[in-house]
């Protein structure tokens, strides 16, 4: 695995409260990489150093394994926070100011503004842009370039749920791309669905981190109930691909591995000779895991 | 260097306030110039029958237009607090420029106003002096031009200073002026020639009071002290204003951007 970007103990404080304290991560080519955690955990501190704007107390980073630059920038698609334009000027005029940062051929503000569905108000000003509308010119404004790697704070705030699904669209063909995608959000259906990394946040320590089934703990469960439940416990534990069996009430609740589902569990049991009164699968609750961890 | 001259233009033609601003500047400087010589006030002593003519033109022209710096160092002032609180000064280092670009693109664009101003001066000294036909072929005392366009670099370069440093236009507007006046007020109360160095005074010197008897520097109680020479002056203000692009830079790089 390719590190695209290596955090070393990064450490930020503004006077008494500590926004970052001593991050290390390091996040591989095409990751998609949450940053998890509730507002004010140190999000967009982080994000705001890794692309130039903050300066850190203590700590480096490196894009590719090179020092900072201002050109390791240009190659990367940012939205951070708020979009930031000159309310006077057009759409299309104020991506084509961020071509010119980017070195990015002006050819391409037609079809960014096509994909966040903008092409029809590409010669409005920006002040008449409702939120949501400035929300997606921000997110075409990322995509110029056709940048490897993507940072984006919380990409989806102030969208329309039709908005929401197609930056989640967008975001995920992206990621098909080979992408890598660094998304800070403290939305965590939004990272559950969308990234395949995560690293969790809180006061600005890093509480963990690491491939979100493992983290977030999201995988099914399945729940089981039959007369003899001792017995179902004990051929439970006899079949391939169960693991977590725990006794909830007089049921069973269990995990399967990965290509196993519920109707094999049955019939594994079928052939056992026992038969189930209940089966069902249980989605994660994934709210719950995430609270049980920023405690 | 020059992609980031364009960019600035690019953020500018639109702008209406600086064709206001400089609207302005077009066109007032030719009716005051042209006012003044009707008006003839006694208590200033210029010779008025010449002050059209060549060479002359080129001293009063620059003296009456150095008038209008204020109103030019505050649209660089206002364009530079935009970027700020459009925020899109973050957005450009975000997007890959530095923050020394974003020094180098405002020292470009000011001197793009300086040298737009200067041309305009050039074009209305020479049309005031071929029409009044002074003896002097209109090249003698064009260093003014050259003057003019330092001070006018130096006025906005205060600017600069005033806008990185704080960053809302109302109140760098207000600084930017106010620095101009407490720094006169600090002069009365040093030595003269003391105050003579001090960086305002220096800039407002380059264009110096036309009078008949050559150049002399009248302080705020009109009494003439002994002039620095305008050569020296010239090499001062143009010390001062590197060390303004210096102080700035060193304010952005220390600075967060928020
Ligand atoms: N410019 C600033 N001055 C003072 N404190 C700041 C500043 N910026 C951030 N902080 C503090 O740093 C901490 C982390 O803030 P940060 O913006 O990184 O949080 P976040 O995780 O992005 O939160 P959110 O989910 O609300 O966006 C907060 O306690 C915040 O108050
Ligand atoms: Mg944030």
């Amino acid at each position: 695995m390719e590190a695209i970007l290596n955090i070393n103990g990064l450490s930020k404080r503004y006077g008494k409260v500590k926004a970052l304290n001593n991050l290390s991560l390091q996040i591989n080519r095409g990751d998609i990489y949450g940053i998890l955690g509730p507002n004010g955990s140190g999000k967009t501190t982080t994000l705001g150093i890794l692309l130039g704007v903050l300066n850190a107390d203590s700590g480096s980073y490196s894009w590719n394994g090179k020092a900072p630059s201002k050109y390791d920038r240009k190659n990367i698609g940012s939205l951070i926070e708020t979009p930031n334009f000159y309310p006077y000027l057009t759409a299309r005029q104020n991506l084509s100011i961020v071509c010119k940062v980017k070195e990015v051929d002006e050819s391409e503000v037609d079809s960014v503004l096509s994909i966040v569905d903008l092409i029809n108000r590409a010669d409005s000003k920006f002040k008449t842009f409702s939120l949501g509308m400035k929300q997606r010119l921000a997110i075409a404004s990322a995509l110029l370039g056709n940048p490897e790697t993507l940072v984006l704070d919380e990409p989806t705030n102030g969208l329309d749920p039709q908005g929401i699904a197609e930056i989640r669209t967008i975001i995920l063909d992206l990621a098909k791309e080979g992408k890598t995608i660094i998304m800070a959000s403290h939305i965590l259906d939004e990272v559950e669905k969308t990234c395949t990394h995560v690293a969790v946040l809180k006061l600005g320590n890093l509480l963990t981190y690491g491939p979100i089934q493992s983290v977030l703990n999201n995988q099914e469960q399945i729940v089981v109930a039959s007369e003899n439940l001792d017995g179902l416990k004990l051929t439970l534990s006899q079949i391939d691909g169960v693991s977590n069996i725990q006794q909830v009430g007089n049921k069973l609740s269990l995990m399967l591995a990965t290509g196993k589902d519920s109707s094999y569990l049955n019939k594994s049991l079928f052939d056992k000779g026992i038969i189930l009164s209940e089966i069902s699968i249980q989605k994660p609750d994934l709210e719950a895991n995430f609270l049980e961890l920023i405690k | 260097m020059l992609d980031l001259l364009k960019i600035e233009y690019k953020k500018l033609i639109p702008y209406s306030t600086f064709w206001v601003i400089f609207g302005l500047f077009f066109l007032f400087t030719p009716i005051v110039f042209y006012g003044f010589g009707q008006v003839k006030i006694d208590a200033f002593p210029i010779d008025f029958a010449t002050m059209y003519k060549f060479p002359n033109v080129w001293n009063n022209i620059t003296y009456i237009a150095s008038w209008f710096n204020l109103l030019i160092g505050m649209l660089l002032v206002i364009l530079i607090c935009n970027e700020f609180s459009f925020k899109t000064y973050r957005q450009q280092v975000i997007d890959g420029h530095s923050k020394a670009d974003f020094i180098i693109s405002k020292i470009l664009l000011m001197s793009s106003f300086s040298l737009l101003s200067t041309l305009y001066l050039f074009i209305i000294g020479f049309f005031f002096g071929s029409f009044s036909g002074g003896e002097a072929p209109f090249l003698t005392d064009i260093k003014y031009l050259l003057i003019y366009f330092i001070q006018s670099l130096g006025y906005m370069s205060l600017g600069l200073i005033m806008a990185v440093l704080i960053r809302s236009s109302a109140l760098s507007i207000i600084l930017f002026i106010c620095s101009i006046f407490v720094e006169s007020i600090i002069r009365l109360l040093v030595p003269d020639n003391l105050a003579q160095f001090f960086p305002m005074k220096i800039i407002s010197n380059l264009t110096p009071f036309p009078s008949p008897g050559g150049v002399q520097v009248a302080n705020m109680n009109g009494v003439i002290t002994e002039a620095i020479s305008l050569n020296t002056t010239l090499i001062i203000a143009i010390i001062y204003i590197f060390s303004f692009w210096g102080i700035s830079y060193v304010i952005l790089t220390k600075k967060d951007i928020n």
